[in-house]
């Protein structure tokens, strides 16, 4: 069973981490390199390994461990999809970039296929489950925002261990044909002050591009 | 009264405070009370009169968009929240 994992950075290394432990096949794409100031929230990354493409490194780790992954530096594009997630039983997104989350979501939409979107800033984030059928990404947010990023705004490294951690549990639950929380996101607004997700279920909205450039 | 619930992301403008009490009945009135008393905060959240299209509110844990929208009806205990796409990993 493969996974395919868009980013290796700080929510990418514990999705990757635990996606190979419970022993799926990891794809792990990402086109940057470990710098210096990802250090304090991307841990599967040492000093040793500045200046390497994370995706490798971050492959190299799921091998060091036991598990099986191949790390691609590349950015994953709707053009290029096809070739890396056609075959995977889940996609889970854990990058930076807001248009990507978007990408993945409604590609996996069109290809009916389960995938997470996680993101984390500061002291919270969110994780979303979607499955065929299920309302979706862009049923819930309808188009990237003007968003702030943790290369702009900062995180607060275990934040995104703990969003990492949940987006894995789900993409687990997913592979194994577990879709009870498609349709669902679950949200951490301050981990400094709560421990406990709101778990919101959200409708499929009629008017849904992503379900209707589908259908 | 109702608590809107204020995400990481926009509490500079509300002095860092995570949950705001307001005097209202819908969920309009709640977002014209948190106006209100953190100027501004209405125009990260609304366009008009509709919720911009990367956030979603929530009273509980329900969708306004499943409810009345901004015209959902909120109670003392309820709590508001407020989902924006965030995009950091």
């Amino acid at each position: 069973m493969i996974a395919l994992v868009v980013g290796a950075g700080g929510l990418g290394g514990p999705l990757a981490l635990g996606l190979g432990a419970a022993g799926l096949d990891v794809r792990i794409v990402d086109p940057d390199l470990v710098e210096t100031s990802n250090l304090h929230r991307q841990i599967q990354f040492t000093a040793e390994h500045v200046g390497e493409p994370k995706a490798t490194v971050l492959a190299a780790e799921v091998l060091r461990r036991g598990g099986r992954a191949k790390g691609y530096r590349m950015r994953w594009t709707a053009e290029d999809a096809d070739d890396l997630s056609a075959d995977c039983a889940v996609v889970v997104e854990g990058s930076d970039d807001p248009a990507t989350k978007f990408a993945v979501a409604d590609w996996a939409v069109a290809h009916e296929k389960p995938y997470v979107i996680a993101a984390a800033l500061r002291y919270g984030g969110n994780a979303l489950a979607g499955a065929p059928g299920s309302s979706c990404y862009r049923c819930l947010f309808e188009e990237p925002a003007p968003a702030a990023t943790c290369a702009t705004a900062g995180v607060l490294g275990p934040v995104v261990g703990a969003i990492g951690g949940l987006a894995a549990a789900l993409a687990i639950g997913l592979a194994r044909g577990d879709a009870r929380y498609a349709g669902s996101i679950f949200v951490f607004d301050d981990l400094r002050r709560s421990h406990t997700p709101r778990v919101v279920r959200f409708e499929r909205r009629a008017d849904c591009p992503a379900h209707r450039k589908a259908s | 009264m109702p608590t809107v619930r204020i995400p990481g992301a926009l509490r500079a403008l509300t002095k860092n405070n995570a949950d705001v009490s307001v005097d209202a009945s819908t969920v309009r009135a709640a977002l014209t009370a948190l106006d209100r008393a953190h100027p501004g905060i209405a125009a990260k959240l609304l366009d008009g009169d509709k919720v911009k299209p990367f956030i979603r509110i929530c009273v509980g844990p329900e969708d306004i968009g499943a409810l009345q929208g901004l015209d959902t009806a909120v109670a003392a205990h309820d709590e508001i929240s407020i989902i924006p796409a965030i995009a950091g990993g």
